[in-house]
């Protein structure tokens, strides 16, 4: 991991401070014994996940996370596995160990500072909600230097004074996100390997440097937050500045949880300085995406999405229609001339891979004939009027396309160069100068042709 | 069914009941046809903008023409206007403003057709068949791009009649989409460039496909915060590729997957493998939706990487697909796109394009 040490070594759960050898573990444990929905056994992925999950579907509120001890009960707290635990708890696990190990407590201040540089993850910062409580069996917040704000700040961390005047207008904007979030985050979890190590999307999004993060955010936030929810699933910015926000919400007082870590409203991102952008990018991840035939396997790992056809995870049939797309794809990447593969396993449906189907189709000399074709021209309109019987064009016309007429015979004309429609007269659009515009068409005139909509031609059959 | 609850519009049809077959296939979804449509194959589908009041829905056809509906919300479809080119039309796309239609051609031109007066007037020519036509505003200039076979990518001011800009393309243009301010254009050869528009267009970065088939159509997608962030490459072989620009992590992030495709499966019978031949998103939801030349349409959600759904087989392939500015309706249009070659073009066969409801069915998998 790219992290830091923030997870103290062993993983442990928050909930009920278990130790546990592995991250997984940790999990699943965490899904198995506190965010288990206890009337219908179904299985969340974090504490706002399961309140929500029992609001929704059974209609019941919950207030406490199951089978946690005293103090760390919190059901608005978004933690999963080793992310989301609030600083001051990790603080006081470190100590305890520490303790443990008999070792002294030096170390805590130092830690704390680093760890709001942490651009990972989830540590809230500060926020340190929970100013509540819960510390029973805890070392209590303890004076560190290094979190004043910690204990009392609902909201207001003085500590985090880059933080700062972000939070409030935050506050107020979760509550409406909030239900959005977990179950984003959750599916964000699915495909963990997706993101796993990458954390960026994790829930408290990964906490930039406070400073430059927040004053942009600010803005954006007092609209309640709407845009600002990238959720897992689009990371443009992640790299960027991302977050800091997220971490101020993760804590709040009440609303807490989701986190949809408000990215700064940059266009940036997507077209870092106009041009260069990480051209280098691209090596890798052509590679990387050439798989989708062969070896579906190792490239993304299979993230269980249900894509039945998903290339990358599942073989079954596929995996025969792969490995025979292959083959054709060696050549194919050199030269497609070959195409259409034809195997014993699968078929394109599709005449020639050099060529595509419009330029097949518009060689034959039916749709050929790029001349003004005599037939439609003029078109007395009477004929032409009426498109799915609207309206018989005929006594219509007249009256309502006053304008209209002048123009009709030049629509024939369409081979570059329109007569009477002077293409490129310089400075404005020499079209519009004929006839007075007519009705706005769509302004309903139900009788009556669409207002002299009519266009004249009706080059084949006319069915209209 | 209707658009919109209400039950109606399909007695508008007229043509739709062919009474006597029970086994007519051409609408086994059961939705909405729109009147009068055109003679000839649906190539491009496209929807007003938001500005405009109500629905207007515009078709281009190899029969050379651009028709206009009116959509209302009972599901009626209203035929309005028609413009022709000497060509088949390629592709349609509206002005932001909803004053204007777009049209490309394989008469090498692009036309600009003013609804309001109704009157068109070519504003672009190229030296190949006009394949893709967008129509861009960025705070500091509007212009029109036109994608062609002649390998070249040109933008517009509408009132001169020579390029602001020529941009070369590595091979000949298959399919475009921008979304302000990116564009993406892939190429014959399985080219892939994207474009970054802001102050003007310029090439942003050349992409190795994803896709070992031929390229056929893109659809840019946004982030939450709503900005262009990706797209979605679909190819003749029965696959779409979702890809960002810039992903944390480029494997993880970008994939693909196979759609489109008959069950080969259970015998011995080969997979028959068709083309992808539109892709579109849905506006509000963010998910999307797929039409193949195997008459089917699927409805995806790329975040939750499942399917939402695959509509029952038309007996015709599914040429074009767009959504309203709302995502309130899908229209889809049934007609031959070649993939068979010359041999199954049936001339008299009818061409529809359909209209369904589609608020409810792209709902994310999981609420986002």
């Amino acid at each position: 991991m790219g992290r830091k040490k923030k997870k103290q070594l062993k993983p442990w759960c928050w909930y009920c401070n278990r130790d546990f050898d592995d991250e997984k573990i940790l999990i699943q444990h965490q899904k198995a014994k506190h965010f288990k929905c206890h009337i219908c056994h179904k299985k969340l992925y974090t504490g706002p996940g399961l309140a929500i999950h029992c609001m929704q579907v059974h209609k019941e509120t919950i207030d406490a996370v199951p089978n946690a001890i005293p103090g760390r009960t919190d059901i608005e707290l978004e933690i999963y596995g080793m992310e989301g635990i609030p600083e001051k708890d990790m603080d006081e696990r470190r100590r305890l160990l520490e303790q443990k190990t008999q070792e002294s407590q030096k170390k805590k201040q130092q830690d704390d500072s680093d760890e709001y540089d942490d651009d990972e993850s989830t540590a809230s910062t500060s926020f340190q909600p929970q100013p509540v409580q819960p510390q029973q069996g805890y070392i209590p917040p303890m004076a560190q230097p290094g979190l004043p704000p910690v204990p009392g700040a609902p909201g207001m961390p003085p500590g985090i004074p880059p933080l700062m005047p972000g939070v409030p207008p935050l506050m107020p904007g979760m509550p409406p996100v909030m239900p959005g979030m977990p179950p984003g985050l959750h599916h964000q979890r699915k495909y963990t390997q997706s993101f796993c190590g990458e954390n960026i999307m994790m829930p408290m999004g990964g906490m930039m440097p406070p400073g430059p993060g927040i004053p942009p955010l600010m803005p954006g936030m007092p609209p309640g937050m709407p845009p600002p929810v990238p959720r897992p699933g689009m990371p443009p910015m992640t790299q960027a500045q991302a977050v800091t926000a997220p971490g101020i919400l993760n804590r709040p007082p009440a609303p807490a949880a989701a986190v949809p870590t408000p990215q700064p409203p940059v266009t940036k991102p997507l077209f870092p300085s106009a041009g260069q952008a990480q051209a280098a990018v691209q090596g890798p991840v052509g590679t990387d995406f050439k798989p989708l035939n062969s070896t579906p396997a190792t490239t993304t790992e299979p993230p269980k999405p249900t894509f039945p056809a998903y290339t990358q995870s599942t073989a079954s049939t596929t995996s025969t229609t792969n490995s025979t797309a292959a083959k054709p794809a060696a050549s194919i990447t050199s030269k497609p001339a070959t195409l259409t593969t034809t195997s014993a396993t699968s078929k394109l449906i599709h005449p020639d891979e050099d060529i595509s189907l419009e330029e097949r189709r518009a060689q034959l000399p039916k749709y050929q004939r790029n001349l003004p074709r005599p037939g439609q021209a003029p078109m007395g309109n009477p004929p032409v009027g009426p498109i799915g019987g609207m309206m018989p064009p005929q006594p219509g016309i007249p009256p309502q396309q006053q304008g209209m007429r002048p123009p009709l015979p030049p629509h024939g004309q369409y081979g570059g160069h329109h007569q009477g429609m002077p293409g490129y007269l310089p400075g404005a659009m020499p079209p519009y100068g004929q006839g007075p515009p007519m009705v706005p068409p769509y302004q309903g005139g139900p009788p009556r042709p669409p207002m002299g909509m009519r266009p004249p031609v009706m080059s084949q059959g006319g069915r209209y | 069914m209707s658009l919109f609850g209400t039950t109606s519009g399909f007695g508008t049809s007229g043509t739709s009941m062919f009474g006597s077959t029970a086994t007519d296939n051409h609408n086994p979804m059961k939705d909405i046809e729109v009147t009068s449509s055109p003679d000839d194959s649906i190539g491009c589908l496209s929807f007003s903008p938001p500005t405009l009041p109500g629905n207007f829905l515009i078709a281009g056809s190899w029969a050379n023409d651009v028709r206009c509906w009116e959509v209302q919300d009972n599901g009626q479809t209203i035929p309005k206007a028609q413009q022709m080119h000497t060509g088949p039309v390629l592709d349609v796309c509206w002005s932001d403003d909803g004053s204007k239609v777009f049209t490309a051609s394989c008469d090498k031109t692009a036309k600009m057709w003013d609804l309001n007066s109704n009157q068109a007037i070519q504003i672009a020519q190229h030296d190949a068949p006009v394949k893709t036509v967008h129509w861009i505003k960025a705070p500091n200039y509007s212009c029109v791009m036109t994608g062609s076979w002649d390998k070249t990518l040109k933008f517009w001011d509408t009132r001169s009649p020579s390029p602001m800009m020529t941009l070369q393309l590595p091979e000949r243009c298959y399919c475009a989409d921008v979304v302000y301010p990116m564009a993406a254009v892939a190429t014959a050869e399985r080219g892939l460039i994207v474009y970054q528009l802001e102050n003007q267009p310029s090439e942003f970065r050349r992409i190795e496909s994803p896709l070992k088939h031929q390229h056929r159509c893109v659809a840019i997608f946004k982030d939450k915060q709503n900005k262009p962030t990706g797209f979605a490459l679909g190819s003749i072989e029965g696959r779409v590729a979702i890809h960002y620009i810039n992903p944390p992590n480029p494997a993880k992030d970008n994939f693909t997957f196979k759609c489109h495709r008959s069950n080969g499966t259970n015998t011995s019978a080969p997979q028959d493998i068709y083309a992808v031949n539109g892709i579109a998103f849905h506006p509000v939801h963010g998910t999307l939706a797929t039409v193949g030349s195997d008459g089917r349409f699927s409805f995806w959600d790329k975040d939750a990487r499942t399917k939402l759904k695959t509509s029952e087989q038309l007996d015709q392939p599914i040429s074009a697909c767009c959504f309203n500015h709302n995502g309130n309706i899908f229209a889809y249009a049934s007609s031959y796109d070649w993939s068979k070659g010359h041999e199954f073009y049936n001339p008299q066969k009818k061409n529809y394009i359909f209209l369904r409801n589609a608020a409810e069915e792209l709902k994310p998998r999981n609420k986002k």
